[in-house]
């Protein structure tokens, strides 16, 4: 069981594992992309690796680092979810919109729909190892 | 191009989630013997990184010679950190990492083998 108030504990494990996935490969990604090929697509490769700094907060502030990591997580994990809604709303109505696939292009289809689903997971274990108020810190 | 090597790989990768799985279901914390397959396993991917890149420098046909060493190079981290992560913990979801690790390395050799081209 999930220790109260612990978002790297139990379950949250998998889910930080999960992120750091995400973190590294869309960082790397977009790091390939804009390296060698900036020009053919600028705004999907610096929307891929803007995704991958969100996935790298996200990861670092559920695994609990930094000063006020469930602020960062919730931060994170918000931005994540606005961003794949968005983009994946822009790209469904408008598939020209990107010359290149984003990992939130189509609500993340290329992925698995994890892209989607995967902010849902953030906030419902926000929600769920949220400090009770008697033990707020 | 698939190569005997990478087969193993990707099947000794599911095996690894398959019995983490298994410990999942069990409740039991990662021993030795799993802990072994995945170290085995990361030989392999140690074997793949150095062919891999050997045969990037010489004049192997690569579609895209950064990504492929990108994801030669990712696969060796997945595994140890995996691993690291898992057992700082004993929990059921400490032990569904490597099961995530496991996945995340057979899916690397398949990303591997389609960017070889």
């Amino acid at each position: 069981m999930a220790e109260a108030g612990s978002t790297r504990s139990g379950l949250g494990r998998v889910l930080v594992a999960v992120y750091a996935v995400f973190a590294l490969s869309a960082t790397a990604r977009s790091g390939v992309q804009l390296a060698t090929k900036a020009g053919e697509a600028p705004l999907a490769y610096t929307l891929s690796a803007l995704a991958g700094v969100v996935y790298i907060a996200a990861t670092l502030g559920l695994a609990e680092v930094g000063p006020a990591p469930r602020r960062l997580a919730w931060a994170a994990v918000g931005f994540e979810l606005v961003g794949v809604l968005t983009v994946g709303t822009l790209t469904v109505l408008d598939p020209e919109l990107f010359p290149d696939a984003t990992v939130w292009s189509d609500y993340g289809q290329g992925y698995g729909y994890l892209p989607l689903v995967l902010p849902f997971l953030g906030l419902a274990w926000l929600v769920r190892t949220r400090p009770r108020p008697e033990h707020a810190t | 191009m698939i190569e005997p090597l990478q087969t193993i790989l990707i099947v000794v990768s599911l095996l690894l989630a398959v019995a983490a799985g298994v410990y999942v279901a069990l409740d039991r914390s990662p021993d030795n013997l799993l802990v072994g397959l995945a170290g085995l396993l990361e030989l392999g991917f140690l074997a793949q990184a150095v062919i891999g890149i050997v045969q990037v420098a010489g004049d192997d046909d690569v579609a895209s010679p950064v990504t492929y060493v990108g994801y030669l190079l990712a696969a060796l981290v997945v595994l140890p950190v995996g691993v690291l992560w898992s057992l700082s913990e004993r929990s059921r979801g400490a032990t569904a990492v490597l099961i995530v690790a496991a996945l995340t390395s057979a899916f690397l050799v398949v990303r591997m083998v389609q960017v070889h081209g």
